[in-house]
């Protein structure tokens, strides 16, 4: 018999990895209405640079990370999307697949596709007893982690001027600009955040799959992208809440679903997901001005 | 890349200055349709590198009915639809046999167009399909079919170790895994009866974690006395880690698609790993002579074969070879007859048999490779003694 309590630590620490991961994605989307797939490979690259500094100290290591994400994602914004900016949100989409195929692509050229092995937190790969539970040290921090960095995320939004900003674009950009909000300003936090939040999600993640390739950050990605529609485009909250939903909903289908069946977790999860979205078009927490006005 | 397209350019300068003029055959060429870039190249590259070997070596002692043997390359983009168009380009440029990728879904293109066109294929696919069956009567491959793979698994746990539990963990994304895992449930419960088999259960390849099947075996009544891994990397030795790292180290066993050491930084001091390959590249194979191929192979490309499939592309062109030697000729219906004539022919790569119906192999011995606190080394060759196919 399954332990509740094992299946409810994986799926938090599951769903934590995927609400980090749609948060970030969600934050773009949120200012500038660009579904950003290059998202996978601001992940990438950040776990690439946990390889390359992985002879180096743990916190070196994780801030050369954190670096390069944010600095590849601002570089992304001011060279490919900014031009774009105010275009078709199709036409945004198509870039941000067109950026996603050429780093992965330009991964491939420089690194070659073979998985490269790493180790970012070797301290965490043990298991800690609490009660009659064996739980894995990284679930705990990485449960730790999705937590604390949703509450600081919340925070900066709510209390800090920046969030304010980024609130109001979200909720109406060219008012907000009429007011007084720089819009490269604000737009350039999001991608930088979101670079943040990606490196995040790389060191986790590595330390959990101990590789890294081209397309590591394209299997989180995906689904995150789910979580973010099921929770709400454009929705920072509704976000968080599809990535821990999904997380659940994929461990428990696991878990319980017959044998027979579980090759099939995959249908299962999107007949659920469409599902949702039959019944709440636009997610479960749309997103204010995405809603159609009467 | 760079040095593998070095070697490249290196081995056939050399065949180039090996070619006098003054010999009196024409050169004959052969195809090599092969990854050369994108994602399945690392998995071609050692292939291709151990065919180069063979050809230089075949050269060198005067040629192929006195011809000297001339590669001509494809590369397919790692693209399976591509090849199609390079086995019609080699075979437009005379190629009499061609190389395809050691996979059916990336060699089948090619070698249909090869078996229309009366060329010989030649692969390292485990997929018997890759034969007469799927393909034709010119189609032929080197490896042991993934359901002998299987086979062997269940027998060496059997009657090697005295292991009587088992659970099967399989990595549901490509048909290999699925023949392995098939092959070695219906084998072992032939050996061990139903209830032997403690538990089953599947994840993909690029699934982000295995956390629910990891909590699935933990919370087993009776720890199973080892698992079998259907799976590659990279998905294949990060569920590793995740196993050991939720505690669970019980000998873990898996077939060729985990062959080689490049991914074992994935699980620090990986101890307890079993895995069956077509030879030790560590020195320490019980065959003499494999271990002298892999010292061959060193010394031709200055670094170690990261996988046993370099001794594949080695002993399909010396299994080619000499056939075309017994057939005296180039034509594929002869050749395809002699090598249909092996049985336990001596190649590199073991006693290799062929018959008009079957061109994969069975009951081949393979080797058999532990790690052990990160250090591989072999256990030892065994054979499988029942090998179902379907």
């Amino acid at each position: 018999m399954i332990d509740p309590a094992q299946i409810l630590i994986d799926a938090v620490s599951v769903g934590g990895l995927y609400a980090l991961t749609a948060l970030g994605i969600g934050l773009i989307f949120s200012v500038m209405r660009l579904a950003n797939f290059a998202h996978a490979e601001l992940v990438t690259v950040a776990a690439y640079m946990l390889f390359a500094f992985s002879g180096s100290p743990v916190a070196v290591a994780i801030l050369v990370a954190i670096a390069a994400a944010v600095l590849l994602a601002l570089a992304t914004e001011r060279i490919a999307f900014r031009p774009l900016r105010g275009a078709d949100s199709a036409t945004l989409l198509i870039s941000s697949f067109a950026v996603s195929m050429f780093l992965q692509k330009l991964l491939v050229f420089l690194v070659g596709s073979r998985p490269k092995a790493l180790d970012p937190l070797p301290a965490l790969s043990r298991t800690v007893s609490i009660g009659s539970l064996q739980v894995s040290a990284l679930k705990l921090v990485t449960i730790v982690v999705c937590l604390t960095l949703l509450a600081a995320l919340t925070a900066f939004l709510k209390w800090t001027r920046f969030g304010l900003q980024m609130r109001a674009s979200a909720e109406n950009f060219t008012m907000s600009r009429l007011l007084g909000v720089r819009a490269n300003a604000v737009i350039a936090i999001a991608f930088g955040l979101s670079g943040l939040l990606a490196a995040v999600v790389a060191v986790l993640f590595a330390a959990q799959s101990g590789f890294v390739q081209p397309r590591f950050g394209v299997q989180i990605v995906i689904i995150a992208f789910v979580a973010t529609v099921i929770g709400g485009l454009g929705n920072l909250f509704g976000a968080a809440v599809g990535g821990f939903f999904v997380g659940v909903v994929t461990i428990l289908l696991q878990a319980f679903l017959p044998a027979e069946l579980r090759p099939f977790r995959e249908a299962f999860l999107f007949v659920i997901v469409i599902a949702i979205l039959l019944f709440r078009p636009q997610g479960l927490f749309p997103a204010r001005n995405l809603k159609e006005r009467v | 890349m760079k040095r593998l397209g070095k070697a490249i350019t290196m081995s056939l300068a050399a065949l180039g200055c090996a070619i006098a003029p003054s010999h009196a055959a024409d050169p004959v060429k052969v195809g090599f349709v092969m990854s050369y870039s994108g994602w399945f190249q690392p998995i071609d590259a050692s292939s291709i590198n151990g065919a180069l070997l063979a050809i230089k070596e075949i050269n060198a002692k005067g040629g192929l009915l006195g011809s000297q043997i001339e590669v001509v390359k494809f590369d397919n983009k790692s693209e399976p639809p591509l090849g199609a168009d390079g086995a019609v380009e080699v075979i437009g440029k005379g190629a009499k046999a061609i190389l395809f990728p050691s996979d059916f879904d990336f060699g089948a293109p090619g070698a249909f167009i090869a078996q229309q066109s009366n060329v010989v294929s030649l692969s390292g696919a485990s997929d018997p399909k890759f034969g007469v069956t799927g393909i034709g009567p010119y189609a032929y491959s080197i490896s042991n079919a993934a359901q002998s793979q299987g086979a062997l698994l269940a027998e060496w746990a059997y009657k090697e170790k005295g292991w009587r539990s088992s659970y099967v963990l399989l990595d549901n994304t490509i048909s290999f895994t699925k023949s392995l895992c098939g092959s070695f449930s219906k084998r072992w419960k032939e050996l061990a009866g139903d209830a032997a088999l403690a538990g089953e259960d599947t994840f993909l390849n690029g699934d982000p974690s295995v956390s629910a099947q990891v909590t699935r075996i933990t919370s087993l009544s009776a720890k199973p006395d080892f698992v079998v891994l259907c799976s590659y990397a990279p998905g294949g030795p990060s569920a590793i880690r995740q196993l050991r790292a939720a505690g669970i180290d019980q000998p873990i066993l898996t077939g060729e698609s985990m062959d080689g050491d490049y991914w074992a930084g994935t699980v620090p001091n990986l101890s307890n790993f079993f895995v069956a390959n077509y030879g030790s590249t560590y020195g320490d194979d019980p065959d003499a002579s494999v271990n002298d191929f892999f010292k061959r192979y060193e010394a031709e490309y200055g670094q170690k074969s990261d996988t046993s499939y370099s001794i594949r592309g080695y002993s399909l062109f010396q299994a080619w070879a000499k056939a075309v030697d017994k057939a005296g000729s180039f034509d594929a219906d002869k050749v395809s007859a002699a090598l249909d004539s092996f049985t336990k022919e001596p190649l590199a790569i073991g006693p290799t048999t062929y018959t008009p119906q079957l061109h994969i192999q069975t009951t081949r011995p393979m080797t058999i490779l532990q790690s052990q606190g990160g250090k591989f080394s072999a256990v030892g060759k065994f054979a499988p003694e029942t090998v179902h196919l379907d």
